[in-house]
């Protein structure tokens, strides 16, 4: 049974089409990427699951049911756009949300102590939420994303404003999380910071899905056809036959190779030419799939449209 | 429900803890009781204390003048008599022009005797004043000549001076309320104009307040964290119980302080008993049951300003509808003071708009018959009823809604939304 499916759901706002049939499933215990550029309708889909806006056309199915609004209960949500209260302390906030979430005041404020040690911000959990750096309250928005031990979570763009350390920190917990047998939802644009971490994905652009399943089957469709290679001195090898596009950064190369090259040939070339320190032959990343279908299918990427509505 | 009384909770903490409300619930009343107080006193007190001069041929009438400007009921003036003389004026003239307040005179009365022979006939009288502003000194020479003439002219057909004394004696009204007990139509008035500015006050303050608390939210998009588990109907309603409760508090208290205060002889002690001011029991439970009613349409309709615009500078634009119902209220004020019971009057406090102003007013003043009690209950429940379905439907789409402020069809769509 999946925990979230959804079925040819549509959202019009106006006059613009947030959502065009969007058709996924989402199985329990796995991590699930929502990805597309800024404006794809990632945020509008998150919203229409949870019931904060009602679809068009469609339905959503939660946990199983008919979508009702009792079954937020099992949801932790961490918006796009965080939001918290500022004047108001970090526990009694936590509390706060926790007891939205239908918890009692003693269990939330249990979990907020034990998160909060977690989360590293203990000395922060007395202060008032404006008096913290966004880092923090990002950390905050997000124990109190997971206070209620949601079966469900969902994180709209979970890492944007985050340094590396804390990004990590996130990162971890949420594998753990997964490791237990929740199910977690991300919605990023930032196709390259989820590769690694997501079991499934479901590609979107303008609304329109342009490509859903496991990560490591979709993976397994492209060829292994790029080629990261750093090297000194000569660099006519790039003209190679057997390279259909090249990108030289000064001594480190991305290359695409045509259908049907072998990189070893590339690589014997290379080395009559240059000193090759590195030679990687990788399938393409998330981001190259995705332009190269978008590009198949509509002409040219349009990213950074209007509003992530 | 367990959710409107924890948003309800939140909100009222909140507030009830700044200093803001503390000090607004000490200072405000204090203020307007000094102000109302102070202005009563002084009315009572005020008399003119004016240095004039009079200038006359006529000894009996300068001299009675004299006696009255100088100790008379409303006047403590100080007052020269001197006999007309070519260079007087000039002299009089310069002392206006040349010396201070202080040390010179205020101005000086020429009275120039009639000419006819008519014994009715009156002399004319000049006066020549340092601030042809000062209105009270002016009015005093006024209203003291007119019973030295009328003296003058009931002595002069042979009236006893005793006599003259109890025809001239002041008449004493006494304010009767239809209840049969004694009032003063000034006590009522203070109060009744006490209690109109104190809910003008409360009503858009705590308005605004739902107004601006939206706007905040809207700026810290933690709508978003909160519709993730709860309905929007539910926040719009916890957020007017919470604000509507921390008025209601402010409200108790200062009505409560009220009651005490006048209850007690303190007030009257302190200030005079012609300030004394009474406020009933009945007047302060009124005005806590129509400030709940007033503050909840009020405040409805400062939620959907609120979801319809981002800052509160776009608030200050829209200001203007939840103000202009209150001024109305303010020019239709006079209407209703010199007659609460009249048919417009009657109508104007009806107008839910209004009622929680004029119809309280009108309860202090006199109250009015029942079933305009009931009918203005019944239409402001009516009316809070179809505002909170309009500004919900607009706060459900408009908290959501960032970047330009909602235009009119928008908002029609917004109403069509479900």
């Amino acid at each position: 049974m999946p925990i979230v499916e959804l079925q040819h759901v549509r959202k019009v706002y106006d006059t613009k089409v947030a959502v065009a049939d969007l058709s996924f499933k989402i199985e329990p215990g796995s991590m699930f990427g929502l990805l597309g550029p800024n404006g794809s309708g990632k945020t509008s889909t998150i919203r229409m699951m949870i019931g904060i806006t009602v679809p068009d056309s469609g339905t959503v199915t939660l946990f199983g049911q008919p979508f009702t609004r009792t079954s937020l209960t099992r949801v932790g949500y961490l918006p796009e756009e965080r939001g918290l209260y500022k004047k108001m302390k970090v526990m009694d906030q936590l509390i706060f949300l926790g007891q939205l979430h239908g918890l009692d005041a003693t269990t939330a404020s249990k979990r907020a102590h034990i998160w909060c040690e977690k989360m590293e911000i203990t000395e922060a959990a007395l202060k008032k939420t404006e008096e913290l750096s966004k880092g923090m309250q990002q950390k905050i928005q997000f124990i109190a994303a997971l206070l209620h031990e949601p079966a469900l979570i969902i994180m709209d763009e979970p890492f944007s404003g985050l340094d590396p350390v804390n990004a990590v920190l996130l990162m971890d917990t949420l594998v753990d999380l997964r490791n237990q047998g929740r199910t977690i939802l991300f919605s990023t644009h930032r196709m390259d910071q989820v590769e690694k971490l997501c079991d499934n994905i479901c590609l979107i652009h303008n609304g329109h899905l342009v490509l859903s399943g496991a990560m490591r089957e979709i993976k397994s469709r492209y060829p292994a056809n790029r080629v990261a290679l750093n090297f000194e001195g000569d660099a006519s090898f790039l003209n190679h036959a057997f390279i259909e596009s090249a990108k030289n950064y000064g001594g480190r190369a991305e290359i695409k190779l045509r259908d049907g090259a072998d990189a070893q040939e590339l690589l014997a070339n290379a080395v009559t030419k240059a000193r090759i320190t590195r030679f990687e032959v990788m399938e393409p990343t998330l981001e190259e799939i995705f332009i190269e279908k978008v590009t198949a299918e509509y002409g040219e990427v349009n990213t950074g449209s209007t509003v992530d509505a | 429900m367990h959710n409107v009384l924890l948003i309800a909770k939140r909100e009222y903490l909140e507030r009830i803890r700044t200093k803001a409300f503390i000090v607004a619930t000490i200072l405000i009343p204090t203020l307007m009781a000094g102000g109302i107080f102070s202005m009563a006193y002084i009315a009572d007190k005020s008399k003119s204390t004016s240095h004039i001069t009079i200038v006359s041929s006529q000894e009996p009438l300068a001299t009675d003048l004299q006696n009255e400007l100088e100790h008379g009921k409303d006047s403590n003036m100080v007052v020269d008599v001197v006999a007309p003389s070519p260079e007087i004026r000039s002299t009089l003239d310069a002392e206006l022009r040349e010396k201070s307040r202080e040390e010179g005179i205020d101005g000086y009365l020429w009275i120039t005797p009639a000419t006819s022979a008519d014994p009715t006939a009156r002399p004319t009288f000049d006066y020549t004043a340092r601030s042809s502003a000062d209105i009270l000194t002016h009015d005093t020479i006024k209203d003291s000549l007119r019973t030295v003439l009328l003296r003058e002219q009931l002595a002069s057909r042979g009236m006893a001076a005793g006599r003259i004394d109890s025809l001239m004696a002041p008449v004493v009204v006494n304010t009767i309320d239809a209840g049969g007990q004694h009032g003063s139509s000034r006590n009522s008035f203070y109060v009744a104009y006490v209690f109109f500015l104190l809910m003008y006050m409360v009503v858009l303050l705590y308005g605004m307040n739902v107004a601006r608390s939206i706007i905040e939210e809207k700026n810290s998009r933690i709508f978003e964290v909160l519709l993730s588990t709860i309905r929007s109907e539910e926040i719009l309603a916890g957020k007017i119980i919470g604000v509507g409760g921390v008025g209601l508090t402010q409200v108790v208290v200062w009505m409560v302080a009220a009651f005490v205060v006048t209850a007690t002889p303190l007030v009257a002690h302190v200030a005079g008993s012609a300030a004394a001011v009474s406020i009933s029991a009945a007047q302060a439970i009124f005005f806590i049951v129509y400030f709940v009613l007033g503050f909840v349409l009020y405040s409805s309709v400062a939620a959907a300003l609120g979801a319809m615009t981002n800052s509160e500078q776009e608030l200050q634009q829209l200001n203007m509808l939840l103000m202009m119902p209150l001024f109305f209220c303010i020019l239709m004020l006079p209407l209703v003071i010199s007659n609460p019971n009249s048919p417009v009057a009657r109508l104007v406090s009806l107008i839910p708009f209004c009622t929680p102003l004029l119809m309280n007013f009108r309860v202090s003043l006199s109250m009015p018959q029942p079933w305009e009690i009931a009918l203005s209950f019944i239409l402001m429940i009516a009316t809070i009823y179809a505002v909170l379905w309009v500004a919900s439907r607009i706060y459900r789409v408009g908290i959501l809604m960032y970047g330009k402020r909602a235009t009119l069809p928008e908002l029609l769509r917004w109403l069509r939304y479900s």
